[in-house]
């Protein structure tokens, strides 16, 4: 319900992408939808605690305030994600957000400057979920982002 | 350690050959108004460059980062003698009214060219530079927007010239801007 209400807020790094003739690269990668503020910055803790589930709820919100989505491809580059499809009939309508922290397999254009990586996804071919359990290493990162809600319910069961 | 070393690696220069253009079109014309009330267009942004955001001055999220490190890469800038125009277009037309950007402008820059204008003409401005933004919630302050939040580069004849991610540090945006605007 969470991820579904939050869907409906998240847009595009870049609205607009005409057609143009670019020098990009199509490319095909598979990687984790990352949070980039928190996972370049360093704040929350080391690289490793700021992917998957451990900080899956910091990352939607993150990127429902306007940090940019990055792909952590298995190469280990980070691609910052300039648009993701939106079209229910090609891709199920997925957004930055409900995507967040899964594992997909996308294909897109690349196009690479100032030393930065962009990618424009044109598709996601397939997608894991989130399929790296971080929180059972380093629990919620940061734990103020576990809803009250569920604190009291824990709370109240335990 | 490892969280520096990608730092590290992300700000790592790259050779020229490695550029490759972005397949958007940024740019065109907006009819808006400053913090002083005058009327601006486009071209305002014609005879320095420019770094141009899109935000709103009472943003609890991105803006807490993104002019900050705006307004920090123009001072950086200006040590090397290179003077760029801060400008930010405002997506909170309720609040971010002429009067009230006079006052929050100089608390970000004391050169901040700051936007707005009604929907409409802010709408408009947003379409021009591939912006995204929606009211999504209300807090006892107003409205809170998410927004696109890629800070833009522009020339001196207010054309594109690259995106610069607000997670990069301001020395990295201002080496950057110099690479470009030197080159320019």
């Amino acid at each position: 319900m969470y991820r579904t209400v939050l869907a409906s807020l998240a847009l595009s790094a870049l609205a607009a992408l005409p057609a143009q003739a670019a020098e990009g690269k199509r490319i095909e990668i598979k990687g984790e939808l990352i949070d980039t503020w928190c996972y370049f910055s360093g704040v929350m803790g080391g690289p490793e605690s700021v992917v998957g589930t451990a900080h899956h709820t910091c990352a939607m919100w993150c990127a429902a305030g306007g940090i940019p989505v990055g792909l952590l491809g298995e190469d280990g580059e980070v691609y910052m994600v300039l648009k993701l499809p939106k079209d229910d009939e090609s891709n199920g309508g997925e957004t930055f957000l409900t995507l967040t922290n899964d594992t997909i397999e996308a294909e897109g254009m690349h196009y690479k400057r100032d030393g930065i990586n962009y990618l424009v996804v044109s598709e996601v071919i397939s997608n894991e979920g989130i399929p790296n359990k971080t929180h059972e290493d380093f629990g919620v990162i940061p734990g103020n982002t576990i809803p009250k809600s569920i604190v009291k319910e824990v709370l109240e069961e335990g | 350690m490892r969280a520096l070393a990608i730092i590290m690696a992300l700000a790592a220069t790259i050779p020229a050959q490695a550029e490759s253009p972005l397949p958007f079109d940024i740019g065109g014309p907006f009819n808006l108004v400053d913090q002083f009330g005058k009327k601006r267009t486009e071209a305002s942004l014609v005879g320095s460059p420019s770094l141009l955001f899109f935000g709103y001055a009472e943003c609890q999220a991105i803006c807490t980062v993104a002019l900050p490190r705006m307004a920090e890469t123009i001072d950086l800038l200006d040590a090397k003698g290179v003077e760029v125009r801060p400008v930010l277009v405002t997506v909170d037309p309720v609040r971010d009214t002429p009067k009230s950007l006079r006052k929050a402008a100089p608390r970000i820059h004391s050169r901040l060219l700051a936007l707005t204008g009604d929907e409409t003409a802010l709408a408009a401005a947003r379409k021009a530079y591939g912006v995204e933004s929606e009211q999504i919630g209300e807090d006892i302050e107003g409205p809170l927007y998410a927004h696109g939040s890629f800070i833009y580069l522009l020339d001196a004849e207010g054309e594109f010239l690259t995106l610069l991610p607000p997670v990069l540090g301001s020395e990295r945006m201002a080496e950057i801007a110099t690479k470009y605007l030197i080159k320019n």
